[in-house]
């Protein structure tokens, strides 16, 4: 069996490796104290693939920290969802520049390809060329946009989408929202406001896989001012370790809906936790 | 050092209580800056190297009259860090030459663009005719999104709107504005594992000769900051840093990285999404962040 010691060399070369991945610190703590409880006492063979069971037993402990947090399928659950409702809103949020209105246009595609039709709400009416770009992807994809000038109230521009898609009977409303700071009280407020307005069934909370530490922070001010459903990690393609992901997992208690992993509308891949921890493992 | 006390006047208050530095306070002393460097996103290897660095420093130098040892050793680390940035005195931006051409590369959605628009304004506003360059051709809009900051803050804008061939573009835009005194040009965003996006910001390097290529970059990104940096500089030389998003909490230690690596300056800082939210960059406010002071 592996003894306390034995776990504590583990777990402390493991911890260097979380950390250096960018799982922010304390969440490094909380996890690496959890496996150590579900590491001592493990069975292992005195002679012959000793690493291969030690690593076994880490990934196996490491899946079981979040185990809560199941993997969700969102096409499922959405289709299933709409066996009882329409439209299925579905709203994006998250801090600037993370990839919320890409892919939101990478899932409205998803969504077409299956035979659905979908409308999107232009909801950033702030940053310069938020709605052209939303416009854009639309004509390309061949989704409708319900936009209103810059400068409108947001909540209104995607409250307009939403009857839009009821009179015509559209199956899903994608309501993209401006990107904004944890640290901006007023914008958190305004996201609230929007949440409000249009009671989302899915509010997907979108990031950056790059993230450091700051990931903690942004878990914790943007779960206190919204409601967060599941969420996506974009730019996957750059960093598939990224350890904000498990951050993100572990605070949040949320599931990954999918991967962004590059700038085409096919670049995005279903989450799953097992392929995850193993290449945070790799 | 009066004011330095002041600055580290947090950190120092936690270690306050011993009065002189045994080894093992010294061991804990450095446990805890490891920790605190860890959090603001240092990588390991410079985590290390800086503490043991400043201990070895302690031990050899006898701290000036009057400084306790636990103070000086953090005096030392501000200075290691403040010598990586390339000094206390704040790095500005010069156009030495007409039109001074500036290149802006960056990671996907770092803030490139709105970063060309606050470095516009910031030109215009001390006398410099500034002209706006678009090349991206990849995400949808680009051309709108600096076409619409140009018209904001006054400044004239070129840009091909259904655009295919950047390097084209870059070289038409330059040529449209040759006798502006700055031109910016901005580029699409792009990653270490994008070759062919890679290839291309060469290419509008070799097209239009910038003389000063900044590499932007998110404060909130992790150790990819660095690795980033490394990748870019194998295709063109990075002369010079804007970190944005600093409204946030992220304390920069990512970025810290990543100028480590390129040895390049950092001049900015982007603290909000207007185009005003922009500061000249100041090593020590930067380092006393870094420490979580
Ligand atoms: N390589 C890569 N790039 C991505 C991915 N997702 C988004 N991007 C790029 O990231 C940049 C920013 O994406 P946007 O969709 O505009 O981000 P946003 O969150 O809507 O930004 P704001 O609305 O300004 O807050 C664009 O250049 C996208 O092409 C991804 O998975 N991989
Ligand atoms: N809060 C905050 N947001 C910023 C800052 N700088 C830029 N942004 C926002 O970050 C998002 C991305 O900025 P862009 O200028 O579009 O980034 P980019 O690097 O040009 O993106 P791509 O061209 O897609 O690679 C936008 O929402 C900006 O408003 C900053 O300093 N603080
Ligand atoms: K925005
Ligand atoms: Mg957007
Ligand atoms: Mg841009």
């Amino acid at each position: 069996t592996l003894s306390e010691k034995d776990v504590d060399a583990l777990t402390s070369d493991l911890y260097i490796d979380l950390v250096e991945s960018d799982v922010a610190v304390e969440v490094a703590d909380a996890v690496v104290e959890e496996l150590r409880k579900r590491l001592v006492g493990i069975k292992v063979p005195r002679f012959g693939d000793k690493n291969a069971v030690i690593k076994k037993a880490v990934f196996e402990a490491l899946m079981g920290v979040i185990d809560d947090v199941p993997d969700v399928d969102f096409y499922q659950d959405s289709k299933r969802l709409l066996n009882e409702t329409r439209p299925v809103v579905v709203m994006f949020l998250g801090p600037n520049g993370y990839g919320k209105t890409t892919t939101l246009a990478k899932l409205a595609f998803n969504l077409q390809e299956m035979g659905f039709r979908v409308v999107a709400a232009a909801a950033d009416t702030f940053r310069a060329g938020a709605r052209e770009q939303l416009e854009e992807h639309g004509k390309r994809v061949g989704f409708k946009v319900i936009s209103g000038p810059y400068g409108a109230d947001p909540a209104s521009v995607a409250y307009d989408a939403l009857q839009h898609a009821k009179a015509r009977g559209y199956h899903f409303v994608l309501i993209d929202t401006a990107g904004r700071m944890h640290t901006d009280a007023n914008l958190m407020e305004e996201l609230r406001k929007i949440q409000r307005v249009t009671e989302p069934h899915y509010s997907i909370f979108v990031f950056d896989a790059q993230l450091g530490n700051e990931a903690l922070e942004i878990a914790k001010y943007y779960s206190k001012y919204v409601k967060i459903d599941g969420m996506i990690a974009t730019k996957v393609d750059a960093y598939p370790k990224g350890g904000s992901i498990l951050t993100f997992i572990y605070v949040l208690k949320r599931p990954v809906y999918f991967l962004g992993v590059g700038q085409t509308y096919r670049d995005l891949v279903k989450f799953s936790k097992q392929e995850y921890i193993g290449q945070l493992l790799a | 050092m009066k004011a330095l006390t002041e600055i580290f006047g947090k950190l120092l208050e936690k270690i306050r209580g011993v009065d002189y530095i045994d080894e093992a306070t010294l061991q804990e002393l450095s446990r805890e800056i490891q920790r605190t460097l860890l959090k603001a996103d240092v990588p390991l290897d410079l985590v290390k190297s800086f503490t043991e660095n400043a201990v070895k420093r302690i031990k050899e130098e006898k701290p000036p009259a009057g400084i306790p040892p636990r103070e000086y050793l953090i005096y030392v680390l501000y200075e290691e860090l403040v010598k990586l940035l390339g000094g206390e005195q704040p790095a500005e931006f010069k156009p030495t030459k007409k039109p001074y051409i500036v290149l802006l590369l960056g990671v996907e959605g770092s803030g490139k663009t709105t970063t060309a628009a606050k470095l516009a304004k910031y030109l215009a506003k001390r006398g410099y005719k500034v002209g706006l360059v678009e090349t991206d051709t990849i995400r949808p809009a680009a051309f709108d999104q600096l076409r619409q900051l140009a018209e904001k803050i006054g400044v004239p804008f070129y840009g091909e709107r259904d655009g295919k061939d950047a390097v084209e573009i870059a070289k038409r835009g330059v040529q449209n504005f040759k006798n502006m005194d700055v031109i910016i040009v901005d580029t699409a965003g792009r990653h270490r594992n994008e070759e062919a996006l890679l290839k291309e910001v060469r290419a509008i390097y070799d097209a239009v000769s910038p003389d000063e290529v900044v590499l932007v970059i998110d404060a909130t990104v992790g150790k990819m900051a660095a690795a980033q940096a490394e990748a870019f500089m194998k295709y063109l030389p990075i002369h010079s840093v804007i970190i944005t998003k600093m409204d946030s909490t992220a304390r920069g230690g990512g970025a810290l990285a990543a100028v480590a690596k390129t040895g390049a300056k950092v001049k900015f800082i982007g603290v909000g999404e207007d185009v005003d939210e922009f500061e000249q960059f100041s090593p020590r406010k930067f380092v006393a962040r870094v420490l979580g002071m």
